[in-house]
């Protein structure tokens, strides 16, 4: 045990990262099971990625603002292609992700081979340490998240196939870089599939799946001091199917 | 009930105060052969603790709370710097917001300062993919490095607590004899590497090889974290029929298998060796550390 790192200044914006990364991956994710294309979130990511290397191999100096702009107009252009398939082949929407993803890893590491100084970017933006973000950084992804949300549950009855795609590219590739992919596939996936029979006020339920779960899991990580991002992880599993055994013993049917 | 309640309190009490004011210096380094050198010259007076252990590769680790917690008491933080540790360090400062270690304070060291760095590229181009513009960071690996960095680490020890100031320039002086010596033996031992062509994983023994003057005559993977392509094996095959290395050495944290794939083609021993304190069980101080290279090496030559 040790207890020096339960320190509110250390956990609290890693805990209010988490929530802030909740807030959107939670309602995204219900949709993401709703189509089944669980590897959308991996496939926007590393296209985000290729855009940061190929901004590289055209010479772009490396920098916050040029390596955000080219991450965020590849995972747009990416999202874009994706609705396209969707409307074309909606039947192997899965597969198609699947596969856009494994190549754009891919090409990723041939073109990594030319320019290894790309990779440090690379890097950055694929495993996000939640321990790392502060206030500052917290404060830009905010404004981002609210107007997703705005626009999302704006949405609601109007048809939204696109719209989807495009907030789901602008809010992973800011999520990423907070917490990394681990922890952005937990929170799009685990709250919404533990929810998903539980009825009207699924959305509620969630969310605070999600927030006990970083609560405990940073707790954990900074009692046993062990790595943050998976240690919130297991413990969100552990939620869900702690979730899902005492809900079958209250209720059986 | 009550009196238990204020009996715990009093312990509680005394425990937070014993540990606010237990002696000595903090000191925060990211590699361990810092951790073992300053707890060499500063012995009993400092609490040193490293981020990273020998199986771990440098360039990345995973973020604990208790880095962050570590680095706010810090009086004093010691790293390679040269880039190795561009890629956490700089988060964790800013995380961490410990004035007495900011970079320029007294309480932060950069020991790549203090050396020659090996391997500086003549232009800066990153087509090239240079990793380490700034040279190689890898410095621990040559023990006339490690005399030089502890002087300045016995100087940095007196300026933040001069009333010990005494104890580190002893420290220094019985290190010091103590490590001349060690260095002598070792090269003494070490005169029929002289020479001896090998082939490493990756270009992180420059240092050594510089020591001990082994030549490199091949490397397994240039780019670190990228596979070497199949052109890139067949060339260095090619060059091994003729010239043959005599070992393929490889770092405790590396993975076995391309090394094994090179030991198993060319038919030459495949060698682990330690690259800082941890990396084996003998290497369990800075003695050890070039006590156990110098003998694996010398074993695989035989």
């Amino acid at each position: 045990m040790n207890p020096e790192g339960l320190d509110i200044s250390i956990l609290g914006p890693a805990f209010v990262a988490g929530l802030l990364v909740l807030s959107t991956h939670v309602p995204l994710g219900r949709q993401v099971l709703a189509r089944g294309i669980i590897f959308i979130d991996l496939a926007i990511a590393q296209i985000a990625g290729l855009g940061v290397i190929a901004a590289h191999a055209f010479g772009w100096e490396p920098g916050g603002w040029s390596v955000q702009v080219a991450a965020f107009a590849t995972a747009l252009v990416g999202a874009f292609s994706l609705y396209w398939c969707e409307q074309r082949w909606p039947e192997v929407q899965e597969a198609i992700i699947g596969t856009v993803f494994i190549v754009a890893a891919s090409a990723g590491v041939l073109m990594l081979a030319g320019n290894p100084h790309a990779g440090d970017h690379l890097k950055d933006l694929m495993v996000g340490q939640i321990l790392w973000v502060d206030y500052q950084q917290l404060s830009l992804v905010a404004l981002l998240y609210a107007v997703v949300l705005l626009l999302w549950f704006m949405s609601i009855k109007t048809g939204r196939q696109l719209l989807f795609y495009l907030l789901f590219a602008l809010t992973v590739t800011a999520s990423v870089q907070l917490v990394g992919i681990y922890l952005v596939f937990a929170s799009l996936i685990i709250p919404a599939l533990t929810v998903r029979h539980a009825g009207k006020h699924a959305l509620w339920i969630a969310y605070c799946l999600g927030a006990v779960g970083y609560a405990l899991g940073l707790s954990v990580s900074a009692l046993f001091d062990a790595p943050a991002g998976p240690a919130i992880v297991l413990i969100l599993a552990l939620l869900a199917v702690f979730f899902h055994t005492t809900r079958k013993l209250v209720s059986p049917a | 009930m009550k009196r238990t309640g204020l009996h715990l309190l009093i312990v509680v009490l005394l425990c937070a105060v014993s540990t606010g004011i237990r002696a000595g210096i903090d000191v925060f380094t990211c590699e361990p052969e810092w951790a073992a050198l300053v707890s060499e010259v500063g012995g009993e007076h400092v609490n040193a603790s490293s981020a990273t252990t020998a199986l771990q590769d440098v360039h990345h680790i995973q973020a604990r709370p208790s880095l962050i917690a570590r680095l706010r008491k810090a009086d004093l933080l010691i790293c390679t710097g040269a880039g190795l540790e561009e890629g956490w360090l700089p988060v964790l400062q800013r995380r961490a917001n410990n004035p007495r270690v900011r970079k320029g304070a007294v309480g932060y060291l950069e020991a790549a300062q203090y050396v020659d760095l090996l391997d500086r590229p003549a232009r800066l181009d990153r087509s090239e993919g240079d990793i380490h513009p700034e040279g190689n960071p890898h410095i621990q690996l040559d023990p006339r490095n490690i005399l030089s960095i502890a002087e300045v680490i016995t100087e940095r020890l007196a300026a933040i607590d001069p009333t010990n100031a005494e104890d580190y320039r002893a420290g220094l002086e019985v290190f010091a004899n103590r490590w001349g010596e060690a260095i002598q033996q070792w090269e003494v031992a070490a005169r029929p590497l002289k020479g001896m062509p090998v082939v490493v994983h990756h270009n992180s023994w420059v240092y050594l090889q510089n020591w001990l003057g082994f030549e490199v005559v091949g490397i397994l993977e240039p780019k670190p974290g990228i596979p070497p392509s199949s052109t890139h094996l067949k060339q260095l095959l090619n060059q091994l029929d003729q010239r043959r290395a005599r070992m393929v050495i490889r770092s405790a944290y590396q993975n076995a298998r391309a090394s094994d794939w090179l030991s198993q083609r060319a038919g030459i021993p495949a060698v682990l060796l330690p690259s800082t304190v941890g990396g084996t069980e003998v290497a369990s101080d800075l003695f050890g550390l070039f006590q156990d290279i110098v003998q694996r090496l010398l074993e695989a030559a035989q």
